[in-house]
């Protein structure tokens, strides 16, 4: 089965079509998925017209939403590996490959595009650092190492799908918590170095209540994910990967 | 006269003991009944579903049992340290305000799970459908 490219949207008329030629340039050898969430522009047709395959919420759900939905459509039609990718323009499309490799060679069952790995050019403000650090440390609590817990650009196989389809699975930001619940039900979670150009979805972490609010919600997703996927019926056998 | 000294407890029980006038027990018994007649209509016109109907009427029972047995809340008061028996209604309002808001925020996000699952179905379907069209 063909690899399924996830690419959220939301709004992204101005940038989608700049996106889809360079992921068409990187030969990827993926089936593009872009899951429109419900955007009042035109994301959708211009998606369309660039070849794309496009889901279409209708209304505004959450960018975790869209990823979910992307995954359910990917595990309906069969697809063992899924990369997902934003689509501000933040994530080369040049790193896809690498990301596939990772679980090509079942060297893990999830993989992380991590701006952090190796020395690069990324500038993160003072807050987004310090968010960072703290959702870094609190995976490493749960046994976790992880250096980029925000990054959006990642590979996942079929084993990763059937837990992401589960109803614990966040609506609006699935970070570090999912990753953290992957790892706890016994998935492999690594990670690989990529590099990344600003962009808006890490805006999340920008700006005073919307960045209160992440921190709380995160911290009290992290602390409870585990025990919602337990709950779902979703966890392996062996809690401990 | 000699002045009378009383300690808080005494006070507190002078307070319990002013006896409730008949009107706040119609006023009760009018707001209970008020209640129940607005749910039926409510029910009628399919405003609210039946399910939700248990809680209110649980209420309106509630305050027609506590107008006609306001000892009751002397009980309550004394076991609070409540010192009047309008606080201790006060106190049990906000208990049971804090529970209905709880009540329906598990519901809502229960609610939200489904909207969205429905949301994603349809995106789903929508792009099926159009491949069949397209084939």
């Amino acid at each position: 089965m063909t690899p399924v490219l996830i690419i959220p949207a939301f709004n992204e008329a101005d940038r989608i079509a700049t996106v889809l030629e360079r992921v068409a340039a990187a030969g990827t050898g993926c089936q593009v998925v872009v899951v429109d969430d419900g955007s009042a522009d035109d994301t959708a047709a211009i998606a369309r017209r660039c070849g794309a395959t496009v889901l279409h919420h209708p209304f505004h759900l959450g960018y975790g939403a869209a990823l979910q939905t992307g995954y359910k459509y990917a595990l309906e039609n069969g697809a063992d590996l899924v990369v997902q990718m934003d689509a501000d323009g933040q994530h080369d499309p040049e790193a896809i490959r690498a990301l596939m490799a990772a679980i090509h060679n079942d060297q893990f069952d999830l993989v992380v595009g991590s701006r952090f790995l190796e020395m690069t050019n990324y500038q993160m403000g003072l807050l987004r650092g310090l968010g960072r650090r703290l959702f870094s440390g609190l995976a490493s609590l749960a046994g976790l190492q992880i250096s980029d817990p925000t990054s959006g650009f990642q590979a996942l196989n079929r084993r990763v799908l059937e837990l992401y389809v589960g109803d614990f699975f966040p609506h609006d930001y699935p970070d570090v918590d999912v990753l953290v619940a992957a790892y706890r039900s016994g998935l492999r979670v690594g990670e690989i170095p990529v590099h990344m150009s600003e962009g808006t979805r890490a805006s999340t972490l920008h700006g005073g209540f919307r960045s209160i609010y992440y921190v709380y919600k995160m911290t009290l997703s992290l602390w409870s994910a585990p025990t919602r996927v337990a709950r779902s019926g979703a966890v392996s056998e062996d809690p401990t990967p | 006269m000699n002045p009378t000294t009383l300690d808080a407890a005494e006070l507190r029980e002078i307070f319990l003991a002013v006896a409730e006038p008949n009107a706040v027990r119609a006023l009760a018994l009018t707001v209970s009944l008020v209640l129940v007649a607005v749910v039926l209509w409510l029910v009628r016109r399919r405003g609210l579903r039946e399910e939700y109907t248990p809680i209110w009427m649980g209420v309106a029972f509630a305050l027609v049992v506590v107008s006609i047995r306001l000892d009751w809340l002397h009980v309550i008061a004394r076991a609070i340290g409540a010192w009047t028996l309008s606080s201790v209604i006060f106190f049990l309002g906000e208990v049971f305000l804090v529970a209905v808001c709880l009540s329906y925020a598990v519901r809502l996000s229960q609610a939200d799970v489904h909207i969205k699952n429905l949301a994603q179905e349809i995106a789903l379907l929508r792009t099926r459908m159009d491949s069949l069209d397209d084939g």
